[in-house]
């Protein structure tokens, strides 16, 4: 039909130049022009109809016999998986930045490098490259590379290397085990690579509490519940030596627990809800450049609630997503700071962050946004005055606005300011201009 | 160490002697377009629970793999799907997450509508400049009566494979049901033949079946490119191609923008024809022949008014 179609607006294409008045052709020569036309129209498309009727025959030629219903399999399709074994997907991703504050440290948190604040200027962003496939009917493997700039250097970083059961593997139904090193189920943002973010940084309890993702080696379990309303419990043992963890000694330093409901409010509005722990012991965690090092444990509690609203059904059209997370985080353990001369200081503090944002999609193409993210410092204790953990009773904050134009679901242009205070009296205005594109195999997006 | 692992467990475990006891009288059905699940309500009766993953103002293309949907999934028994990628988006992921075993993909409890017709519009295409292409053929079969009928006797098949129980009652119910819509049938062929070469323009290719059924002419669609929204230069040339060659309607569905259709249509006087395209959410046995029905009548009404 396609061919047919294009044939046919070619032909007319053709017609529609002859018929322009600047050629003042006499009318009967443009109707002996049309006639021609039309009988070239109709050879192809006789000539089209006869070839797609040989298609046709060939494909039922080759069709295995209906009565046998089990064999068939759910054919793959390309765009998603690239007809290649494993899938190969590339995200591409770039942006300019331009800062009003020179430095941005975080008034009385020891932030890691990830969760400071990206390059000012031109740059590259993570470039992503993903393998991944059914290893056979029973599991899957997943590997992801990030290019990423640090200490001025490129350098490759394993994001994501992990196998996960199918549900062919023989556990009961809903099970799943996941083990190697992933995003892992913590919050809304933590599963989700940061390419398919709403706006072009991470809210600030996500760069302060989580170096902007945990993504330790680890074993993670969950299950979904025969319910009718979704549920989902779970929980994962990790080695301990991401951030907010450090080196581990053990290599069994961490365990995390999780519980997630959700629903359907009407046709057009759904929600889920989650609480979230992440409890372990860190082992000489370095921050703040070398500087900040931190030994004992520490322990987060999350909850997440997302609530999207389309309001026609199609979300492709026009959609409303809100999405909340907060974080409460108590570290009972030594701190040193090498700049402020404090070697070992007992802390037992707690903090909490959290963030609010709203996405509206006006158009198919066009989205705009608004994010509040807000920290509570912690209490410093005496030894740490004047150190990079005293807040100097300042909560550091955060306001981003964001716009962003999408092609196709695999290209995103986004523009974003924000207004940053993350230390007392700096103000830090940025704007960004950022880019993500996607190549390749490229798997739906979790909800 | 070991503590904490045997919480899991044991929180596990609970969870399962929670759950419902496997022997449901209803075989819980989940279709991704409304209708399969009507069709499923016409052959299985009493005996299953049909559910809808999409509304009939929904684009089964796209909609978002949400929480309440991995639940239903979690619980189905049966899985009926257009299939040929329409549903990529999202139904994998809920497959994945749901982790329901007897209906995946190569089991008989993972029934995909197209597999079981003859597929239009193959392509060996893959590349994404050409827009959003179904390598595997146009996945909108449903809108020939025929395919009705071998997508039925498919369903029937299954149902029988998954609960042999009832093999009297589904037989039955198909032999009813098919006997009703073999003299639809022939009523709408019938009608049909005043429609033939009718000529008319599609927003998407969503009506690919319908048009060879009815044997109308489909002189271009609105989207350039298959999946991408109309542009205003590929307007422009249908605006053109209108003034030469005769077109009696621009068919849409209820849930593609109408934007562009009302725009060619208020610059060419071409009327905008909105059909059904599928049945409700909850349709009830009769709605599916109602769908053609309704579609022959405004497609009649549209060709007398050119």
């Amino acid at each position: 039909m396609n061919r047919l179609s294009s044939a046919a607006s070619a032909a007319t294409a053709i017609a529609l130049f002859l018929n322009t008045p600047s050629l003042a052709q006499s009318s009967t020569d443009i109707d002996a022009v049309r006639a021609e036309i039309r009988a070239m129209k109709e050879a192809y498309e006789n000539r089209i109809a006869q070839l797609e009727n040989r298609i046709k025959m060939m494909e039922a030629g080759k069709k295995p016999a209906a009565s046998n219903p089990v064999q068939r399999t759910a054919g793959g399709r390309s765009i998603r998986d690239s007809s290649f074994n494993p899938s190969i997907g590339v995200i591409l991703n770039g942006r300019a930045s331009s800062f009003s504050e020179d430095s941005s440290e975080f008034a009385g948190f020891a932030v890691g490098e990830e969760g400071e604040r990206g390059r000012e200027g031109i740059s590259v962003d993570e470039s992503e490259l993903n393998f991944s496939a059914n290893a056979d009917d029973k599991f899957y493997g997943s590997l992801t590379l990030a290019v990423v700039r640090e200490g001025g250097e490129d350098k490759v970083e394993l994001e994501e290397a992990y196998v996960q059961t199918l549900p062919d593997a023989g556990l009961p139904d809903g099970a799943r085990i996941k083990a190697g090193r992933a995003f892992w189920t913590l919050g809304y943002l933590n599963e989700h690579h940061t390419h398919s973010d709403d706006f072009a940084d991470r809210p600030l309890p996500y760069r302060a509490y989580l170096n902007k993702s945990f993504n330790d080696d680890g074993v993670e379990f969950s299950f979904v519940l025969p319910t009718e309303l979704y549920s989902e419990i779970g929980g994962g043992i990790f080695r301990g030596s991401d951030f907010p963890f450090g080196s581990s000694t053990g290599g069994f330093d961490s365990w995390s627990a999780f519980a997630r409901v959700g629903g359907d409010i009407g046709d057009n509005q759904s929600w889920r809800f989650g609480v979230y722990s992440l409890r372990g012991n860190a082992t000489t965690r370095t921050t703040n450049e070398g500087a900040v090092t931190f030994n004992g444990d520490s322990n987060l509690y999350a909850a997440d609630l997302r609530y999207i609203w389309a309001p026609t059904g199609n979300p492709r059209q026009q959609e409303l997503i809100l999405q909340a997370e907060y974080f409460h985080r108590s570290e009972d353990g030594r701190y040193s700071d090498n700049n402020a001369n404090a070697v070992g200081v007992a802390y037992n503090e707690a903090s909490s962050g959290w963030y609010t944002q709203i996405v509206y999609k006006f158009a198919p193409s066009w989205r705009i946004g608004a994010r509040y993210s807000q920290l509570h410092s912690p209490d410093v204790p005496a030894g740490l005055a004047g150190s990079a953990l005293d807040a100097a009773d300042h909560d550091p904050y955060a306001i981003a606005i964001m716009g962003d134009w999408t092609n196709s679901e695999f290209g995103r242009f986004r523009l974003q300011y924000n207004f940053e205070e993350l230390a007392e009296n700096r103000e830090d205005h940025q704007v960004t201009l950022q880019y993500v594109l996607s190549i390749g195999a490229h798997g739906a997006h979790a909800y | 160490m070991l503590t904490r692992t045997s919480v899991i467990g044991a929180v596990v475990l609970a969870a399962e002697l929670l759950s419902p006891p496997p022997a449901a009288a209803q075989l819980n059905v989940f279709a991704c377009e409304p209708e399969w699940a009507a069709l499923a309500r016409e052959l299985g009766g009493d005996r299953i629970e049909a559910f809808s993953a999409t509304g009939s103002q929904q684009d089964p293309h796209h909609i978002r793999a949400r929480p309440s949907l991995i639940a239903k999934v979690r619980r189905a028994d049966l899985l009926f799907c257009s299939g040929g990628g329409l549903e990529v988006g999202w139904l994998p992921l809920l497959l994945r997450r749901g982790g329901r075993t007897v209906i995946q993909p190569g089991k008989t409890g993972h029934l995909m509508a197209i597999e079981h017709v003859e597929v239009l519009e193959r392509t060996s295409s893959t590349d994404r400049s050409l827009g959003d292409v179904h390598p595997e053929g146009n996945p909108h079969a449903h809108l020939d009566p025929k395919n009705i009928v071998r997508i039925g006797e498919e369903f029937t098949r299954r149902l029988i494979a998954t609960s042999p129980n009832s093999t009297a009652y589904f037989t039955a119910r198909k032999e009813a049901f098919l006997k009703g819509w073999g003299q639809k049938l022939n009523e709408w062929n019938r009608r049909a033949q005043h429609l033939a070469g009718m000529p008319v323009i599609v927003h998407h290719k969503s009506w690919s079946y319908l048009i060879r059924w009815l044997k109308l002419r489909e002189i271009a669609t609105l989207e350039a490119k298959p999946g991408i929204p109309p542009t205003t230069q590929h307007l422009e040339s249908l605006l053109k191609l209108s003034r030469t060659t005769p077109v009696s309607a621009i068919i849409v569905t209820p849930f593609d923008s109408t934007k562009p259709a009302d725009w060619l249509s208020a610059k060419s006087g071409i009327p905008v024809l909105t059909l059904p395209f599928t049945v409700s959410r909850d349709a009830s046995p009769g709605d599916l022949a109602k769908l053609f029905e309704t579609t022959l009548t405004l497609l009649e009404s549209a060709h007398a008014r050119r």
